[in-house]
């Protein structure tokens, strides 16, 4: 194990994938798409934001179990 | 490297024909109701999300991912699961933008938003690149089968005294033309209730490996101990080695194979569709890749992890030197006993069969409407009967098959060049989807990209890739991250982020241009001989592109060539076709979406929330599309006549199999009533005294 199999890969996954997540964000709201007003919307804009930070710590939890398990 | 032959027990071998006469025989009897994927999944949207979900995940692990992604374990560890956990980065795109595009506009094909979006010209251009994207997946999945099935099988055998030898290609024939019967009798398009069953099969079957794998080993500790901490690491390392590193990965998968999977996978575009409503199809969207697609990741790759810590703990069970892409069947082999690794191949078979099937009809299906269709049209001025036309189709649609067959099988012969089935698939990948989702992405999320800039993007993109892989160096080496350079397989994934990047430039300057293009083309339209103009810049535009299709000049020439090309193709785009704006992107983007409910409903869209009511039914007298609820429950669902509205039978297990989509007609005063037309009973098959639940609609 190095930083370049374990948490180089991980910030590049998050730093760049999160540009991609966060710009999706602006657009949808930006266009109208998402209404802040609309209960189920702000239900899933929720939800979106957990899978991004779910899956954030599912791979940090398995970086730091296969260095420390 | 280690070559396996004739694995497996007769046992086995009754065990996989049982299987497939079963398989077949299933399918039959749901094919009765001629109910193929395609009637049922346009059939209307009708179904609730955990029924779509599972059908997702039919398709998710029902390829070629058992065989690609356990020879990845067994190389590599639990990075194997990388492409199955980066897909999360453009669901904001897909829940909010395309997802309700789909819904509204109620497109049926990618090349159908591509004419409506832009133009008939574009259209044809993403049919060309899809069905390449298609008959190439069918290449992949003959490999696949051929490389499954070579373990089981003697090096050589005889027949009638000639002495054969078995080769891939040769297997890969016998398989393509076994396949061509399947279609053509019995299993004309895998019956969605076969895809389902299978899904869960292969789900079962990829679980019984782990279970069995680690129960051979003496459980988990013992098997978590024997892999070697890099293997045991969820991410490759970043750029090392070509064959299989981090961030090209990220690039051919995370994002140009997520947006292609969420964008243009008309399988997975076809389950959206048949959804009850967009809300259905955000739940089924993130309950698959929240939950069933780490599952299936496991499902997958888990083999392959197995058959390294075997290869630690008794290397002479499992030799470390196996060919990788047949990890799974000897590790299948080692673990089960007989019979039981009858039956783990017999379902891998039948599902890539079914994948191949599906994939061949859908690529049919794509020239009967793309090009077929249009073609005739525009050549015969005769009219057909109905009748005659629908023969003559089918007819085409069969031809049409065996050549894409044929052509799937050709494509095999450069994929087999590639050390594994992965990297052949993520070669291909990375080299063909980024001009169809550049030009689809933006399409969808950039109001002012135009339909000149489209054809720009397509014909600029596609030559700068050609000459990405002329010269991998310096064009992609740029872009990669320090990833060494493979003479024999140059940047096998990185190369997707330089197409990405290249469709991307084309795509910005054209669009940017737009204005400076229209007052060039109002001028040469002053111009006497502007007919001719126009006819000289085609001409010199296919001239250039085949200089850079076979490479006639040097580097810095076709470069600045291709510029030029793009100019002169954008400017013919504009001369030719007319392109307005407001119309084209009207409901067609997620700038509009608002419109496109307007359009979808026919009236106003009322926004305001209303709650879900349980009713009994009565049959009305009358035949027209309303239904009738009272006053008082039309409040407590907060609507008013004419709104959409959805009622099911309110048995949840049924999964919206009993329901209908209608309009609300004029209120009464019998609360917990609804009043229905006999069509509606018909359609919805009620039960009688059995409650509905009605809900209004977006």
């Amino acid at each position: 194990p190095s930083f370049y199999n374990t948490w180089l890969p991980f910030i590049y996954l998050y730093g760049v994938g999160g540009i991609f997540f966060i710009s999706g964000m602006i657009i949808v709201k930006k266009a109208g798409a998402y209404n802040p007003q609309n209960k189920r919307h702000r239900y899933w804009w929720r939800i979106t934001y957990f899978g991004f930070f779910y899956y954030m710590l599912i791979h940090a939890a398995l970086i730091l179990a296969a260095l420390y398990l | 490297m280690e070559v396996h032959h004739s694995l497996g027990t007769s046992t086995d071998w009754i065990v996989m024909v049982i299987y497939f006469i079963a398989i077949m025989v299933f399918g039959s009897y749901f094919s009765k109701y001629n109910r193929t994927t395609t009637d049922f999944f346009f059939g209307g949207r009708r179904f609730a999300w955990w029924l779509i979900t599972m059908s997702i995940v039919a398709t998710g692990v029902g390829s070629h991912s058992f065989i690609k992604y356990s020879a990845k374990g067994f190389e590599a560890g639990f990075s194997s699961t990388m492409t199955y956990m980066n897909d999360w980065f453009f669901v904001p795109f897909f829940i909010f933008g395309w997802l309700p595009i789909i819904v509204y506009t109620k497109i049926r094909s990618i090349p159908e938003y591509f004419e409506r979006r832009f133009s008939v010209l574009t259209r044809f251009f993403a049919t060309f690149l899809l069905l390449l994207y298609m008959v190439g997946y069918v290449g992949i999945g003959f490999l696949t089968m051929g490389k499954a099935i070579l373990p089981l099988l003697p090096p050589e055998f005889t027949l009638f005294g000639i002495h054969f030898e078995i080769t891939l290609m040769g297997l890969i024939i016998v398989i393509a033309f076994i396949v061509g019967i399947y279609i053509t009798y019995g299993g004309q398009t895998a019956v969605i209730f076969t895809d389902l069953a299978q899904g869960f099969i292969l789900i079962f079957a990829g679980m019984l490996v782990f279970v069995l794998g680690l129960d051979y080993l003496g459980g988990f500790k013992v098997f978590w101990n024997l892999l070697p901490t890099e293997w045991k690491l969820p991410l490759a390392h970043f750029n090392d080695p070509p064959g299989f590193n981090f961030v090209g990965i990220f690039w051919q998968d995370g994002v140009a194979g997520s947006v292609g999977f969420l964008f243009m996978n008309m399988g997975l575009i076809m389950r959206f569709m048949a959804c009850k409503s967009v809300d259905e199809g955000r739940k089924a969207a993130a309950f698959n890749i929240l939950f069933m697609l780490p599952i299936s990741a496991i499902v997958v790759g888990n083999a392959g992890w197995i058959g390294k810590a075997i290869s630690i703990a008794n290397p002479s069970i499992v030799p470390p030197t196996t060919n990788p892409d047949s990890i799974f069947v000897v590790v299948a082999n080692v673990i089960s006993h007989p019979g039981v690794f009858g039956f783990i191949m017999a379902a891998l078979t039948a599902a890539l069969m079914s994948t191949v099937d599906t994939l061949l009809n859908a690529t049919a299906a794509i020239y009967i409407n793309d090009i077929h269709r249009p073609v005739k049209k525009w050549l015969t001025k005769k009219v057909l009967t109905w009748k005659e036309e629908d023969k003559q189709e089918l007819l085409s649609a069969r031809i049409a098959t065996v050549v894409f067959t044929l052509l799937g099988v050709l494509s095999v012969i450069p994929f087999s060049k590639f050390p594994t089935v992965y990297e052949a698939h993520g070669y291909f990948h990375s080299t063909l989807t980024p001009p169809l989702v550049t030009a689809i992405f933006l399409g969808v999320f950039w109001k002012r990209f135009t339909n000149a800039a489209v054809i720009g993007t397509l014909v600029g993109g596609v030559a700068l890739m050609v000459m990405g892989m002329y010269y991998p160096r310096p064009l992609i080496e740029i872009f990669a991250h320090g990833t060494a350079y493979d003479p024999s397989h140059p940047y096998t994934y990185i190369g997707a982020l330089y197409n990405l990047f290249v469709c991307a430039l084309f795509a910005v300057i054209t669009t940017l241009t737009t204005k400076q293009q229209l007052s060039l083309v109002n001028k040469i339209k002053k111009n006497n001989n502007h007919k001719s103009i126009m006819g000289a810049f085609i001409v010199t535009s296919i001239i250039i592109f085949i200089l850079i299709l076979f490479n006639l000049l040097p580097l810095v020439a076709l470069l600045i060539l291709t510029f030029v090309m793009v100019a002169l193709v954008v400017l013919a785009s504009n001369y030719y076709i007319e392109y307005n704006e407001e119309e084209k992107t009207d409901g067609l983007t997620v700038w509009s979406i608002n419109r496109a409910k307007e359009y979808f409903k026919g009236s106003k869209i009322n926004d305001r929330e209303g709650e879900k009511i349980r009713v009994h039914w009565k049959l009305k007298d009358g035949v027209d599309d309303s239904i009738h609820f009272s006053k008082s429950d039309m409040k407590r669902m907060a609507a008013e006549v004419g709104d959409l509205v959805y009622i099911s039978d309110a048995r949840k297990y049924l999964g919206g199999l009993k329901s209908i989509h209608s309009v609300y007609g004029e209120p009464h005063d019998e609360d917990g009533i609804v009043y229905i037309s006999s069509e509606h009973f018909e359609q919805g098959q009620f039960v009688k005294g059995k409650l509905l639940i009605a809900e209004k609609e977006m």
